[in-house]
């Protein structure tokens, strides 16, 4: 059955959606309630994999460049397992960024800029219009640099998305309709290639994970097995960075094959940096 | 088995037909291979194939023509299409018309027998592939 990925620029509309369309379809609903669990298999302090879902690193955060991203590739790597079960409804974890190329996953965007209006997000400004038009842009772009800054989409792009609905003109029972009866589209069936596309994610994901806990400057693809790290490295440590790399990616569970490409690293060279 | 599944094989690289006969005829099919569209729906006019496996990108006559042709001509006949540009846009636009399956190429004969084992089933002709895996 096709996956459904519903966003929405307000938290509480997109669960709420969410959760009547896996309850009228019967599906299961994929959430941050993952991210828990996921931050103990990974050793992850608690809190940590949310608050890399809501802000960008810079270095007057506590949350480093590198310890972003591997945070976001655990979540990646986690939701993209969950993904290949079947039957599943997922909202809050980002999963439209980065499953644009899995045809069976439907992006919906829920639109509502009125309830943000009438919500408490115009209270936090005094109750004017124009504060909330500011906290409404502010937003906006807060997640349209996240985004862009984590997956290079922008969230706010509308052509991003399979399906947009705005509720501001649309009852929120006329959008779970409307969203249960677009998933029935031949065109969002799942297919022997979209199914492929989503396991070669789940298993580059896999990888990514790995190598991003020793290493940084990593790229990874993944085709039937077959596995392909790019990477950057200064000449003294190439041969050692490229030893590292198959070691750690040939002994995760369906790899094949590992091809490493090594692009390099001038700053390294010079700095005399490890991995 | 009792009766052979007809299976046309339509690709303009004439490799893939060459590779792919062998690998289907282990399994039961009795497949005609083809590298011009033109000659395919010719043959598709004369007789109804239960399973049309297509190339998408080729001169005169694209993938997607070659459904359009056979939905036309045999709604019962199931087309799949194997591909070396596979896009999600092009993956949803076959679907969206009908195909069966779709499949990127390089892939390996056991995919295909897969698939062509789905679409047996789908035709209520299953076949076997236990036979041939070991």
């Amino acid at each position: 059955m096709p996956i459904i990925i519903i966003s929405s620029d307000v938290r509480d509309i997109e669960e709420k959606i969410a959760k009547e369309v896996a309850l009228m379809m019967d599906y299961q609903l994929l959430d941050r309630r993952v991210l828990p669990d996921i931050e103990m298999r990974h050793q992850i302090d608690p809190g940590k994999l949310s608050e890399s879902m809501e802000t960008t690193p810079s270095v007057f955060k506590k949350m480093t460049s590198r310890q972003w991203r591997y945070y976001l590739a655990c979540i990646e790597a986690n939701v993209f397992e969950a993904l290949l079960k079947d039957k599943i409804v997922c909202w809050g974890l980002s999963a439209h960024l980065f499953t644009t190329n899995v045809s069976h996953a439907m992006k919906v965007r829920i639109l509502s800029i009125n309830n943000w209006n009438s919500g408490k997000n115009s209270e936090q400004k005094g109750g004017t219009s124009q504060g909330a038009d500011k906290l409404i842009a502010e937003k906006v772009q807060q997640r349209k640099k996240w985004s862009m800054t984590a997956y290079n989409h922008d969230e706010t792009d509308p052509s991003g998305y399979d399906l947009v609905i705005n509720l501001d003109q649309i009852d929120p029972v006329e959008a779970v309709k409307t969203i249960t009866n677009a998933v029935e589209y031949l065109k969002f069936q799942p297919m022997t290639y979209s199914i492929k596309c989503l396991s070669d994610l789940a298993l580059a994901a896999k990888v990514n994970v790995r190598l991003l806990k020793h290493m940084v400057d990593i790229k990874v693809q993944a085709r039937d097995g077959s596995v392909v790290v790019l990477t950057k490295a200064s000449n003294r440590q190439k041969r050692k960075k490229i030893a590292a790399i198959k070691d750690l990616a040939g002994s995760i569970e369906g790899v094949r094959y590992v091809e490493v490409h090594v692009k390099k690293n001038i700053l390294g060279e010079t700095a005399g940096n490890s991995f | 088995m009792s009766k052979l599944l007809e299976v046309l094989l339509l690709d303009d690289e004439p490799i893939v037909g060459r590779r792919l006969k062998p690998a289907l005829d282990k399994i039961g099919c009795h497949v005609e291979i083809f590298e011009n569209p033109r000659e395919a729906v010719a043959r598709i006019d004369q007789k109804d194939f239960d399973i049309v496996v297509t190339d998408i990108r080729m001169e005169e006559m694209d993938g997607i023509q070659v459904l359009e042709y056979v939905q036309k001509k045999c709604l019962r006949t199931k087309v799949i299409i194997i591909t070396g540009y596979a896009k999600v846009e092009l993956a949803r636009e076959a679907m969206g018309k009908g195909v069966f399956d779709f499949i990127a190429k390089p892939f390996r004969p056991d995919d295909l027998r897969q698939i062509i084992a789905n679409a047996a089933q789908a035709l209520g002709v299953p076949i076997d592939l236990s036979s041939i895996k070991a």
